[in-house]
């Protein structure tokens, strides 16, 4: 059974062991360094999460590029660091099937997020070194929050139970701007809540063990929940929950560093952005949504987990790279068992490249358009590639083969106008609408024509054996 | 003290530091927009606002009608 963290605290341990965790010892200003680091350590191949022990004029620390390599996503999964993206997929892929694995409910005293509880002259300064992730940005921001939140409507319903993702702005000493886009879980709670002129009560946990933050931003069914799959992708390891004190419904990671509770007041929008988002641009100036928070409980010497988002790639698109892309596949091998592999690692998901093999003419395009009426792919997903099952959707060179000599553009390319879009795709105008584009980089099947039949090549006779060969004289070199 | 971004007067402070007399975190009323006091906050023209530009812009999500 591969390795599961408890809490963030044991995975940033095996970081640091296995020389993916680096530390700043000396005081660092809070603006530009935290955001600088980030940005420098998810630009390195291997990037390593960095710590800061002291931020000037706060108490705690700050822990940033977490998930922001290949090697830190492959250690979160307990695997070996070298594990190449493609296993990485497939052993999700492998593991996703053992949904659900129910939470261990732990009491409040066995909690460590329950450790420090504040009610009264709350001030989120006192307990979060908060700073500015990019310069336009209107505010101090929690770019990794995983926010949990209940259907008021079956409040007691485990499963529908939301724990996600959400960029949140600091307003205040005890309030903070949310974005719920509509096409967001906690948006359909929300409306709920709001018709009646409800709260509607939310915890926001920082600082979780790995999976716990994985999860909360993968695209799942509205009914699934995100604690389950935790379970599920520590290999049947139960993730530990405690109940929120605030909301009887709520259950929050109990071994979280920080936990915000409060509710969304009802019916109010207050300025909110600009914030530099993960398609590499601001999104701008928005009436958004607010938290009062009424109540924080943390861990004695809580770390600040935050990420940089900026141009891509930074650490959001390693934690948004797999876990768009494995319940994208699921949903389309679903019905469509020829699916190979779906890689949806570009900017959420709004690129998606699928791997399939065709059992009859016509059918990449079919596939694509299964790909673009999943709940996450219709609004995300605008260009969409489909190659052969054996062209590996991972490796953009096997990619752009199939580009350039499959594609004839007159017939394989297929534009779907006036259709859904991420509103915080620049392109997207306006914004919310797209126009989507199918490439058909397939082989043609029947009854589809192939009027120019070729003959692909194969590797040599001996090209693994030579593979050995020259790796060994090329160590043997190395050593020298 | 003006906002940087919409140039209202109706500015405060939001929180000193918990640690020594260091710095502060301003915040302005009108458009919510907060800077540090260590900061030399250069609001690009395009993130400007204005009272008639936050009247009008985007409500996320829509306010839905009561039941």
């Amino acid at each position: 059974m591969a390795k599961a963290y408890k809490d963030l605290r044991e995975f940033l341990k095996t970081l640091e062991e296995q020389g993916q965790l680096v530390r700043v010892t000396d005081e660092v200003m809070p603006e530009p360094d935290i955001s600088a680091a980030g940005r420098a350590a998810s630009r390195l191949p291997n990037g390593p999460a960095v710590l800061f022990e002291k931020i000037r004029g706060y108490k705690g620390s700050v822990v940033t590029n977490v998930h922001g390599s290949w090697q830190n996503h492959a250690l979160m999964l307990g695997m070996p660091k070298d594990t190449p993206t493609k296993a990485q997929f497939e052993e999700l892929d492998r593991r996703w099937d053992k949904f659900p694995v129910p939470p261990n409910v732990v009491s409040r005293e066995e909690a460590p997020c329950k450790e420090n509880t504040i009610t009264e002259n709350i001030n989120l300064f006192d307990v979060l070194p908060l700073y500015r992730i990019n310069e336009q940005d209107g505010g101090f921001f929690l770019s990794k929050a995983s926010v949990v939140s209940g259907d008021p409507e079956f409040p007691d319903d485990f499963n529908k139970q939301n724990v996600g993702t959400y960029r949140i702005q600091v307003k205040d000493k005890d309030r903070v701007g949310i974005q719920a886009l509509a096409m967001h879980d906690i948006a359909v709670q929300l409306e709920k809540a709001e018709r009646k002129n409800e709260r509607l009560p939310i915890a926001i946990a920082l600082g979780n063990t790995p999976l716990v933050t994985f999860m909360a931003s993968t695209p799942i069914g509205y009914s699934q929940n995100e604690y389950e799959f935790v379970g599920a992708l520590q290999d049947g390891v139960p993730t530990d929950i405690v109940k929120a004190d605030t909301a009887e419904h709520l259950f929050v990671p109990a071994g979280a560093e920080v936990v915000l509770e409060g509710y969304i007041i009802p019916r109010v929008r207050v300025v909110e952005g600009p914030f530099g988002e993960f398609p590499g641009s601001y999104s701008g100036a928005r009436l958004q949504c607010e938290v009062q928070i009424t109540r924080i409980t943390h861990r004695t010497d809580p770390v600040f987990e935050s990420l940089y988002l900026g141009m891509p790639w930074t650490e959001i698109d390693y934690l948004m790279a797999l876990n768009t892309s494995v319940p994208l596949y699921k949903q389309i091998k679903e019905s469509f068992p020829e699916v190979v592999a779906v890689n949806a690692m570009y900017s959420h998901g709004i690129g998606v490249i699928i791997s399939t093999k065709c059992r009859y003419g016509g059918y990449a395009k079919g596939v694509a358009m299964r790909l673009l009426s999943t709940p996450h792919g219709m609004p995300y997903s605008k260009i969409v590639i489909i190659v052969d099952g054996f062209v590996d959707p991972f490796n953009l060179e096997q990619v752009m083969w199939a580009l350039t000599t499959r594609v004839q553009p007159s017939k394989d390319v297929t534009l779907i106008e006036n259709a859904a879009g991420m509103p915080l795709d620049p392109s997207s105008n306006p914004a919310g609408m797209t126009t989507k584009m199918i490439i058909d980089a397939t082989t043609p099947v029947p009854p589809e024509p192939d009027p120019r039949t070729v003959e692909l090549l194969k590797d040599p006779v001996g090209t693994q054996k030579y593979t050995t060969i020259i790796r060994g004289l090329q160590q043997a070199m190395d050593q020298k | 003290m003006k906002c940087p971004r919409c140039d209202s007067e109706k500015t405060r402070t939001m929180a000193k530091s918990p640690v020594g007399d260091v710095w502060e975190v301003f915040v302005c009323e009108n458009c919510w927009y907060s800077w540090r006091s260590t900061e030399t906050p250069v609001v690009l023209p395009k993130f400007k606002l204005t009272d008639e530009l936050i009247a009008n812009l985007g409500v996320i999500p829509p306010i839905p009608p009561l039941d």
